[in-house]
């Protein structure tokens, strides 16, 4: 089966902008493809070069060396587009046109129409929270509704493959939870979807494989637990005692803190975690949560790089 | 085919709900209105003064849409970013140039309509509604001259930044307006060999006089079947050439 996008040896250089000699690396040596159903989210600091992928991805602009396939095919053909559907970085629409009509536009566009047309827009509009404002004009609408409106227009075709970029800002934390919710339920109908977010926290979860990009560059991709290195991953044991107990369970190990009325204690490593819970379960305490917590990967991509997040 | 018939339809819907249209035709409507209170003070057949103004400020007031709309049609959506969602449709950049061309000739149409109309009515008021009908020749040429406008303005607006691309489609209406004239007078004032350089640049620069058979009707100097004709191709001509440039130009653009 046909990769739904394939990257390989991808370079884009841009000239500068003021200075005519200078050259700018946004995209450098990329290689990576994508599995059918999966969710990869690409995710860097601002200026990483995630729109620059995205961009090629959909054929806007060409890479400077390297190839990519999109459905085993060229990005700029338009058959290709058929079964995919975008959202932009800060969509923006005509002004002029309602929300209603510019999915029918859109629709009209991707093949379809009549009524599978008006009952497809009806249900994506409900869908995105704009049913009641289907007949106002889009320069009414807010930067967060043009956000939504935009997540409707990608999925008028009922894509195969959805690329956004950035679908999460410019949303309160209901709208982001809410295009999370989205991207979930286009996996659970067997979607592949392709999402890059500056904010790591807004990936980690929802990716079924994360790519981080950095100056241009590919510096994982992977799994969560993949890209978390074994030895990050600390061991957490959470207990409760009884009153005549509590000055005991103090004393019980160094380092040992009160959270919410819970006695916690951090392990060292997974021997250290055995050691302790035995100790804590033979003492006759009541453990209520005890495991292995993986560090975010905002953690470990600071660590890395050594950088703040935008 | 489908697509270019929706790019059009909603470029269409776009342009005509803008309030700056409104504006502008508000402007044609006054300079009638002056045109015809200038005509209250002058001695002459008024229905023939009328006229002239009449189809003038067609000409014009067609002209400045062409070149106004038309530079900004296809920069307007790469500042605003609104070509990207379009883009990722099942829509060639072929097509896309298309249908915004057509989506501007369908709006110079319907205005080129609403502004006879009110044409029609002054005429009537001065008693000569007919007139219109003679008249159709030369609103017809005027919009050939206006498609050739809009092609080029298309063209820019695939190339350049909107004051480049104004300053390019003005130009090219100024050449167009001035040389016939400006060959004529410069021909018969230069040497032989001078004049046979510049009768052969004649044919490479746009000459809109093809265009013009609005004084011939006017003041009844009867017109050529074939004049008309002509005219057609001639503007058949220019558009494929220009749009043909636009497409190329477009399809091997960075959307950035
Ligand atoms: N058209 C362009 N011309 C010049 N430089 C560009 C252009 N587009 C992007 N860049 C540069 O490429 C780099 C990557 O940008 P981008 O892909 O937009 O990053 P991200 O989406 O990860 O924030 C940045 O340094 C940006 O300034
Ligand atoms: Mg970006």
């Amino acid at each position: 089966m046909v990769k739904p996008i394939e990257f390989k040896n991808v370079s884009k250089t841009f000239r500068h902008p003021m200075k005519v000699w200078d050259r700018i690396e946004a995209v450098k040596d990329l290689s990576f493809s994508m599995e059918n159903g999966e969710i990869a989210g690409f995710v860097g600091h601002n200026g990483a070069g995630k729109t620059t992928a995205i961009k090629m991805m959909m054929g806007f602009i060409w890479p400077t060396a390297g190839e990519i396939q999109v459905n085993g095919k060229d990005p700029g053909d338009p058959d290709v587009k058929k079964s995919i559907g975008f959202l932009p970085e800060r969509p923006y629409f005509y002004s002029q046109l309602s929300g209603m009509e510019l999915l029918s536009y859109f629709g009209k566009l991707t093949g379809i129409k009549g009524t599978v047309l008006r009952d497809r827009s009806e249900k994506l509009l409900r869908r995105v929270g704009l049913f009641d404002d289907r007949n106002r004009k889009l320069s009414g609408y807010s930067k967060g509704m043009l956000q939504r409106i935009g997540l409707a227009q990608a999925l008028i075709n009922d894509p195969q493959l959805v690329i956004m970029d950035e679908p999460m800002s410019g949303l309160d934390p209901i709208g982001r939870r809410e295009v999370k919710e989205i991207i979930r339920s286009l996996k659970r109908e067997g979607k592949s979807v392709v999402f890059s977010s500056h904010i790591l926290a807004d990936i980690e979860n929802l990716s079924d494989r994360v790519l981080i990009i950095e100056k241009g560059l590919m510096k994982h991709f992977g799994t969560v637990p993949e890209i978390v290195p074994p030895d990050r991953i600390r061991y957490k044991i959470e207990f409760n005692a009884p009153d005549e107990m509590k000055d005991a369970a103090f004393s019980l190990f160094k380092g040992i803190r009160v959270v919410s009325n819970r006695f916690v204690i951090d392990c060292e490593d997974l021997d250290d975690f055995n050691v302790k819970l035995t100790s804590i379960v033979q003492k006759g305490y009541t453990v209520h949560d005890a495991g292995g917590v993986y560090p975010s990967l905002e953690e470990i991509v600071f660590s890395q790089s050594g950088e703040v997040a935008s | 085919m489908n697509n270019i018939i929706s790019v059009s339809y909603y470029t269409f819907l776009e342009m005509v709900r803008n309030k700056v249209l409104y504006v502008l035709l508000f402007f044609a409507l006054f300079i009638f209105v002056l045109g015809i209170a200038i005509t209250q003070m002058t001695i002459g057949d008024n229905l023939d003064i009328i006229s002239d103004i009449g189809l003038g400020t067609i000409e014009i007031f067609s002209t400045v849409l062409a070149i106004f709309l038309g530079i900004n049609l296809v920069q307007k959506e790469l500042t605003l970013k609104t070509l990207y969602p379009l883009l990722s449709k099942p829509l060639s950049r072929t097509e896309y140039v298309l249908g915004k061309f057509f989506g501007m000739i369908f709006l110079i149409v319907v205005e080129i309509i609403v502004m006879s109309l009110i044409f029609l009515v002054l005429l009537h008021v001065y008693g000569g509604p007919e007139r219109l009908i003679a008249y159709l020749p030369a609103i017809y040429t005027i919009f050939l001259q206006t498609a050739t406008i809009i092609s080029v303005a298309v063209l820019c607006s695939t190339l350049t930044e909107p004051t480049v691309g104004g300053i390019l489609t003005i130009s090219f209406y100024l050449i167009g307006a001035t040389s016939y004239n400006l060959v004529y007078a410069i021909t018969h004032r230069t040497s032989e060999n001078v004049a046979k350089v510049i009768n052969t640049l004649r044919y490479i620069l746009p000459d809109f006089s093809h265009f013009n058979i609005k004084d011939n009707l006017v003041y009844g100097r009867g017109l050529e079947g074939l004049h008309i004709g002509f005219a057609s191709f001639y503007a058949l001509f220019i558009v494929l050439i220009v749009l043909s440039l636009s497409v190329i130009f477009f399809n091997t653009k960075e959307i950035n």
